[in-house]
């Protein structure tokens, strides 16, 4: 297969000026590009397959063209929560078989007790399935493959080393202050960061809780369902409270450890990761032992994974961590990026905006997300569509939740290529959660689990 | 067209952007346009009056003013108002169905055919038949009614009005007059919270009642408000029981959750809560043609009720059975579904994005299922052994193949409203599990949205609980 395009987008991911190629030098190769994974995948990938013939799409000339066959966040959640639930193992796989490009490799399932062990079975295949964590429905899957994990190594150091200014010169201590879940992607970008900016002579230190694996996030999710059904039993519910209970506690402790070890390593020059409450919570507890800023090391970095996710913090919350980190203003690391997608689009110091490397085809669809909104020049808001043609084990095409304004014009920092700005929005936060009505569902009967 | 007709006209074209939506205070219109909101469904914009909250609160001090007015009065008087709501003659009405084809996802002649019958909710028979099966005394509600116990103790009791904000629900529009009745046969002082969807049914059915009289005590004793479900500002403030005793509301999730907050002591939740109903046909459905066709048109009309977005509308039919027949049911179903109806129309809009897509992989699986019809939103029936893990909605029926309809009673929980049978005898055979298992109603197949006048609603009586029982004793 000859994917001239691809490769040729794909190499700039090396090239240390890959944010100054404008829209009008890219368009072409583009859409070259993705026709080439468009032909490439058509018969790979089935639901690919099947919407484009639903569409009668045959070629891909432009960005309209592609617009039918971007896949939302919810294809990777489609399939039925009984195979989870149940335990249907071989119909997961089948599943995961329509929207892989490689077929599933046959894997035993008659002696896997639970989800965690599946994954392994099919990672040791050279399928890495990471989950979302759905702690109250269902988690989306997403498969990648063993290209996809290289690919996540240097794209991760490129996007932190550009948007920081960091060089990954192996001169500093690594602390994971996150609990992050224990998937292939998270696993495969704390190494690929440690082997990168970590110093070897220390250990990295990671947030010491148990792993978050799929199987414990899942274990919410099948006992919600058997809550809803009626057939889950009291004892069951008052362990997994239990359970959940305990697990907070030992978290508070860790964030305390992770406290206490940072100010130990104060002198030292730090790359600090986490989620924002996690940096927050971490930098709260540095400041009741005694520490801020004037303590730490000046040229401290941190690298914040995945958003908000409904935590409540202040409004400083950002101001409060860099403070207590001693993290220098032209070290503010900010990534645009999604489950969906394999590579980041870090900020820029200078223009504040977010940066779209040419493997990544961004575009601006409507509301609905079913047609392109003509735009050739300046910035547009509108919805956010990808596509990104480094990814390889699944489909590049994705359509998202985020309201984006991308320019196709250049940005102040001096790059010519597409920025979209620092104002992301989620559609689903903009409208209204005040509907009411008589008709519903028995997940409306459920009352949370703690 | 009239000079009239145009100005209307031309007056529509400039506020096509921004609706104006009217509040309604004790028998006054107050002009809308100082708020802006967007409309949950549709996403279009309105703009309401500032609301002053004390206006919506009668203190305690005050009697309420229907406390003296006899329940056949009151009943008179509905059946008055309900003889004016004919669509044709009455403009407010014709206002709201203008205004709600903008903000609801209901079909403009859904909302019209709902109009229409909008003056059956208030007759004499039905109205009096409600207090009858709600109160073991209705006399309680005009008056102090002696009682005696068995050990000769005297006392005097009253059905004694309430205070209430009913938080009314957006799916079926004139869903607010059984609740501006409800309001009015217990004597209440009403507050109708109105909903994005629909903010104009209620205000227009009040307004209607206020020409009627503008100065009954039943016109007295009605508000009808918009604010956002959940602001903090209104919610917090009004939702206290120095100012109300009952909060009467519909739905689940966060409409529900915003107002358990604020219960506690002298302030209590009454709740018609989220339901999904279902159909049960036994084999005798499918062993004739004829049996056929007449069981897919009774159950397509349950499925199809308000194009399925009512509680009572079937959403799973779990059939038991020889395989022929069901399948030959599935075809006339779907062909059924794409039917207009008084209360369904051809089109219902398409399924939401992330049900299509469960459909779409359940395409693709090759799994042990069939289907019939498409996502287009005129009808669409799935065959399946076990029941699809999406809710079906926009016309969709979930037909679920089981060895036996006792099967299916796993599948009945809590929030099972409506279960419509074939044949008709097996609700004797199943009620009671049915019941246990937190079903509320079953009825002939066909026989969702008819009902038995005067009927528990959400498995309770609804008019006593709102009431406030006082009692004078002389122990």
């Amino acid at each position: 297969m000859v994917s001239a395009a691809v490769e040729r987008l794909t190499k700039l991911a090396q090239s240390e000026d890959r944010f100054a190629i404008s829209h009008a030098d890219l368009r072409d190769a583009q859409a070259e590009a993705m026709n080439e994974r468009f032909q490439d995948r058509k018969d790979r990938i089935k639901l690919l397959g099947h919407r484009a013939k639903e569409g009668s799409i045959s070629e891909i000339r432009s960005r309209e063209d592609i617009v039918p066959l971007l896949f939302p966040h919810s294809v990777y959640k489609s399939y039925p929560e009984s195979f989870l639930t149940e335990q249907k193992w071989d119909r997961l796989g089948k599943w995961l078989g329509t929207i892989s490009p490689h077929p599933i490799a046959a894997i035993e399932t008659s002696d896997i007790d639970d989800i965690d062990e599946w994954i392994a079975r099919l990672e040791a295949k050279g399928h890495y399935v990471s989950a979302s964590s759905g702690t109250t429905g269902k988690s989306a899957m997403l498969i990648a493959s063993a290209a996809d994990m290289d690919w996540t190594r240097g794209d991760t150091v490129g996007v932190f080393s550009w948007g920081s200014g960091v060089q990954p010169a192996q001169d500093r201590r690594m602390f994971g202050v996150g609990a992050t879940a224990y998937v292939p992607k998270n696993r495969i970008t704390a190494e690929a960061q440690a082997a990168a900016f970590g110093d070897p002579e220390f250990e990295p230190f990671r947030l010491p809780v148990p792993p978050i694996t799929v199987g414990e996030l899942t274990k919410m999710v099948v006992l919600r369902k058997a809550m809803a059904e009626g057939t889950a039993r009291p004892e069951e519910i008052a362990a997994l409270e239990t359970t959940s209970k305990e697990r907070e506690e030992t978290l508070e402790k860790a964030y305390v450890i992770a406290a206490e070890s940072l100010v130990d390593a104060r002198a030292d020059k730090l790359f600090i990761g986490g989620q924002w409450n996690a940096l927050y919570t971490v930098a709260k507890l540095v400041r009741e032992i005694g520490y801020s800023a004037k303590d730490f090391h000046p040229d401290n970095c941190i690298y914040v994974g995945g958003g908000l996710k409904r935590a409540q913090l202040p409004d400083d919350y950002q101001q409060f961590v860099h403070h207590t980190f001693n993290i220098p203003p032209n070290r503010n690391f900010q990534n645009y990026s999604m489950q969906e997608l394999n590579s980041g689009m870090p900020r820029c110091q200078k223009g504040g905006r977010y940066h779209v490397p040419p493997w990544v085809v961004p575009m601006i669809l409507n509301k609905d997300g079913d047609e392109l909104v003509l735009h050739t020049e300046g910035e547009l808001e509108g919805r956010a569509g990808f596509f990104d043609l480094a990814l390889d084990g699944r489909w590049g095409g994705v359509i998202t939740g985020d309201k984006v304004s991308l320019d196709l014009g250049p940005c102040a920092c001096g790059n010519a290529g597409p920025t979209i700005r620092d104002d992301i929005a989620r559609f689903a936060d903009l409208e209204g959660d005040d509907k009411i009505g008589c008709a519903g569902t028995v997940d409306a009967y459920v009352r949370g689990l703690s | 067209m009239s000079q009239t007709d145009s100005e209307l006209k031309s007056e529509d074209t400039a506020s096509e952007d921004v609706i104006r939506v009217d509040h309604f205070i004790r028998g006054k219109v107050v002009e809308g346009g100082a708020v802006h909101y967007r409309s949950r469904d549709l996403g279009v914009e309105f703009a309401t009056p500032e609301i002053d909250l004390d206006q919506l609160v009668t203190p305690r001090s005050e009697l309420p003013p229907l406390l003296d007015v006899k329940i056949d009065e009151i009943i008179d008087f509905l059946v008055a108002c309900g003889e004016r709501l004919v669509l044709e003659d009455n403009k407010y009405l014709q206002q709201a169905l203008e205004l709600i084809v903008a903000t609801n996802p209901l079909p403009r002649r859904v909302v019209e055919n709902l109009f229409r019958r909008a003056q059956h909710f208030l007759t004499t028979e039905g109205l009096r038949c409600s207090i009858d099966t709600n109160f073991a005394n209705p006399a309680a509600l005009d008056r102090w009614v002696e009682r005696v116990d068995m050990n000769g103790n005297h006392g005097a009791l009253r059905a004694f009005p309430p205070r209430m904000i009913h938080m009314l629900a957006g799916n079926s529009p004139t869903g607010c007059i059984s609740s501006i009745a409800q309001g009015a046969l217990v004597k209440a002082i009403n507050v109708f919270k109105m909903p994005s969807s629909d903010p104009f049914t209620c205000v227009a059915m009040l307004r209607t009642m206020a020409e009627v009289d503008p100065d009954h005590p039943v016109v007295q004793s009605m508000s009808a408000v918009y604010w956002r479900g959940g602001d903090e500002r209104i919610e917090r403030t009004l939702y206290r029981p120095q100012y109300f005793d009952k909060i009467v509301a519909w739905g689940g999730g966060d409409a529900i959750n915003n107002v358990i907050k604020y219960l506690g002591p002298g302030l209590q939740l009454v709740s018609f809560d989220p339901k999904t109903s279902i159909s049960m046909i036994g084999p005798e459905g499918f062993e004739s043609d004829d049996v056929i066709e007449e069981i897919a048109e009774t159950a397509a009309s349950d499925v199809a009720i308000f194009n399925q977005e009512a509680c009572l509308a079937s959403r799973f039919i779990f059939v038991e059975g020889e395989r022929d027949g069901i399948e030959k049911f599935c075809e006339q179903l779907q062909e059924r579904l794409g039917i207009d109806r008084d209360t369904s129309s051809e089109f219902a809009h398409p399924l939401p994005v992330e049900t299509r897509e469960e459909i779409e992989m359940l395409q693709l699986m090759d799994d042990d299922y069939k289907m019939w019809g498409t996502t287009d939103g005129r009808g669409l029936v799935i065959l399946t052994e076990d029941p699809v893990d999406f809710h079906p909605s926009n016309k969709t029926a979930n037909v679920v193949h089981v060895d036996s309809l006792d099967d299916a009673i796993r599948f009945v929980n809590v929030a099972t409203q409506t279960i419509g049978m074939y044949p008709p005898d097996r609700k004797k055979m199943m009620r009671d599990r049915l019941a246990s298992a937190g079903a509320q109603r079953v009825v002939r197949l066909g026989g969702a949205a008819k009902h038995v006048m005067g009927g528990p609603h959400d498995a309770m009586f609804p008019l006593q609980r709102f009431v406030h029982w006082m009692s004078d004793e002389d122990a």
